[in-house]
């Protein structure tokens, strides 16, 4: 068991810079999401806790040890990877005991651990069969094992949910939600899927092109969102902008700078009487989900947003309608540099 | 007209074709090893055309499998193409590991290394036998002149010497004897195909998983382990085809084996078919017969030992 810290952590391929210079601390214990766009540098920060990649610049610690030149397996550390690497000619109890036997542990108690990991993850009758005989989820759940034997301090997840359907990976992520509290370890966990981010987490990192937007709780994030970008990438559907020329009176009075931006959540935004509206907008697409229905909108002057609401019959298509929000709700940016505006 | 009729009719006119190219000469061989045929006789001019009133029953059989040459032959051929196969594969596998490596010049380096399966086989015989491993011209003689020179001067050393004269004399070794002509064919061969092995190999490895190799990092696999455990049953399948195609070519090895020594301590098979069958057609169709049977039955062998990885 054992926290850790990134100090300056830069990465970079030639003279492509891939991470710039990253800060961070991870508790013991911390169930800890990297979030990010395609492309940001997730999986290469994660690699580099791994010791799959090479540090560029700055200091990784995990416990109280700089492990920039400790060899991957010895770093006490381990992964989850996202096609899951099972090895596809040993069966499944030597895929989990492989790790185990490379560092010569007695035969009595590889097998033990091996077989308290498959009852925990409930695989024990699949422990003869070969990956290639496995459902996506029952291999999924292989590679966790073959992590949990190996009793890491720290557990490395990349996007281990994305090749799994809906159905499963909603389960799956309950279970990796129901063994983080079971065993306690440090995770730290890669996705770009921010419904995975916001329920896994203790603590989300927001990256953007190699660099550490916000960190934080995800109530947090959702609330005081550090910047625009956050803004927009925590929540779905995502946050809507509006500039002053798309606001009513009532709407410039929120805003209160004209080189402000006004940021309204979809499920905050509803409509309302023409004196309390902050704009008007025409609907020209109404998602019906059920649940709830997503408006399309777009104002007078082009902007388009989406209101999530649960009143069915409020909105007509192409019928111009009021809308409005809570103004402690609202968020307020400032149009040049896109950070939060506190009011 | 049921779904498959109609592909197997357009099929047949092939199969049929294939059969009879498969049979006839078949057939051929297999009347021919059953009568007196010989390509030329002054005192039985009646056996010098195939026809079935020469009839000699098993007489060609036993006139073969008493031959001296013939036990001789079918031990060097399983001898030769064993050799060639487990030399090929060990050497393929190393090469394809080591050049699978990112290095500056690893595509001419590439290149380089599958030229020797270009160049054809008799050429190869002939540049191996006179140029390399001849005794007195070749590169080998050159090499052991040289070394015993130095063992010479090293002699003279005052204490040292004594130990370097109790080392014997090092002789250039002559491939085109008895004894070793069939080491000769093995390493010409050997070098000529390590090439299509590597080539097999170095395809298969570049599908080769690297998240998988990542995973054995992790678990604190050291490049030993991961070749052992996870290269080569990944490799499973192309090893068992280099093995197959090798053996099937290997087996009927003729150029080499005429170049090197004209068939003297290295005959095979094939070879000893060749020399019967410069009068004796009826004897070289037996023991063609019998090469059939050894190739059917190296084929068993190797689907056995085999097929399981072709299967799964
Ligand atoms: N070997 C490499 N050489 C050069 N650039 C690389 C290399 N590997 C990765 N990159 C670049 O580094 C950046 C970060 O890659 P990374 O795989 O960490 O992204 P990611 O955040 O995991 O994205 P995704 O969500 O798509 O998996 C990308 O822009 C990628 O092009
Ligand atoms: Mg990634």
């Amino acid at each position: 068991m054992a926290g850790l810290t990134l100090r300056n952590v830069a990465k970079s391929y030639g003279a492509t810079e891939v991470i710039e210079s990253i800060d961070l601390d991870i508790d013991d214990g911390e169930f800890v999401v990297f979030v990010g766009p395609s492309g940001c540098g997730k999986s290469t920060l994660l690699r580099m806790i791994a010791g799959l990649e090479e540090i560029s610049g700055g200091e990784i610690s995990i416990g109280d040890e700089i492990v920039n030149d400790v060899a991957p397996a010895k770093r006490g550390v381990a992964m989850v990877f996202q096609t899951y690497a099972l090895y596809p000619h040993m069966s499944v109890y030597k895929n989990m005991a492989f790790g185990l036997k490379q560092a010569k542990m007695p035969a009595d108690q590889i097998d033990e651990r091996v077989k308290a990991a498959a009852e925990i993850l409930d695989i024990t009758p699949l422990l003869e069969r070969t990956p290639r005989a496995l459902s996506g989820g029952q291999r999924q759940r292989v590679a966790i094992g073959r992590a949990i034997v190996r009793e890491p301090d720290v557990f490395l997840f990349d996007e281990p949910l994305s090749n799994l359907d809906a159905a499963l990976r909603v389960q799956t992520r309950i279970e990796i939600a129901r063994l983080h509290e079971r065993l306690g370890t440090t995770m730290i966990y890669v996705t770009h899927d921010q419904v995975e981010a916001m329920t896994l987490a203790d603590k989300i990192v927001v990256l953007r092109s190699g660099n550490v937007e916000q960190v934080g709780s995800p109530i947090e994030l959702y609330e005081t969102p550090r910047n625009m970008f956050v803004a927009q990438f925590i929540g779905s559907p995502k946050m809507n902008f509006f500039g002053p020329d798309d606001l009513s009176e009532k709407g410039h009075a929120l805003l209160g700078n004209p080189d402000f931006v006004l940021g309204l959540r979809p499920e905050h935004m509803a409509k309302v009487s023409e004196k309390d509206a902050l704009l008007t907008a025409v609907p020209n697409l109404i998602e019906n989900l059920g649940e709830y229905a997503l408006v399309h909108c777009t104002t007078p002057k082009g902007t388009e947003f989406i209101v999530k609401t649960t009143d069915f019959t409020a909105f007509e298509k192409s019928v111009p309608a009021n809308i409005g929000a809570d103004p402690e709700r609202a968020h307020l940016f400032d149009a040049k540099t896109e950070l939060r505006i506190e009011r | 007209m049921s779904d498959r009729t109609l592909p197997r009719l357009l099929q047949t006119p092939a199969v049929i074709l294939l059969l009879i190219w498969m049979l006839v000469p078949l057939g051929m061989t297999l009347f021919f090893s059953f009568i007196r045929y010989v390509l030329n006789s002054l005192r039985r001019p009646e056996w010098t055309t195939p026809s079935i009133e020469n009839w000699r029953g098993g007489g060609n059989y036993s006139f073969v499998w008493n031959n001296d040459g013939f036990w001789l032959a079918i031990y060097n051929s399983v001898f030769m193409v064993t050799s060639i196969i487990v030399l090929t594969v060990l050497l393929g596998l190393a090469i394809a590991v080591l050049v699978n490596k990112n290095f500056p010049g690893r595509g001419i380096v590439r290149v380089l290394l599958i030229s020797p399966f270009f160049v054809m086989p008799a050429v190869n015989a002939v540049l191996w036998i006179n140029m390399i491993l001849d005794p007195v011209l070749g590169l080998q003689g050159l090499a052991v002149g040289g070394l015993s020179n130095i063992v010479d001067a090293l002699r003279g050393l005052p204490v040292l010497g004594n130990f370097f004269s109790l080392w014997p004399e090092i002789e250039p070794i002559s491939f085109r004897a008895t004894q070793t002509s069939a080491i000769a064919v093995i390493i010409m061969v050997t070098w000529q195909w390590t090439p299509f092995a590597v080539l097999i190999f170095m395809t298969s490895l570049q599908s080769e998983d690297q998240q998988q190799k990542e995973a054995a990092i992790l678990d604190g696999a050291n490049a030993w382990s991961q070749f052992r455990n996870l290269t080569l049953p990944h490799l499973g399948r192309p090893i068992a085809i280099v093995v197959m195609i090798q053996a099937i070519f290997h087996l009927s090895l003729y150029a080499e084996v005429e170049i090197v020594s004209r068939g003297n301590g290295n005959k095979n098979l094939p070879y000893l078919i060749g020399e019967l069958s410069t009068n004796n057609i009826g004897a070289a169709s037996a023991a063609g017969i019998f090469a059939v049977i050894l190739a059917n039955i190296i084929a068993i062998f190797l689907l056995r030992m085999v097929g399981k990885t072709l299967m799964d």
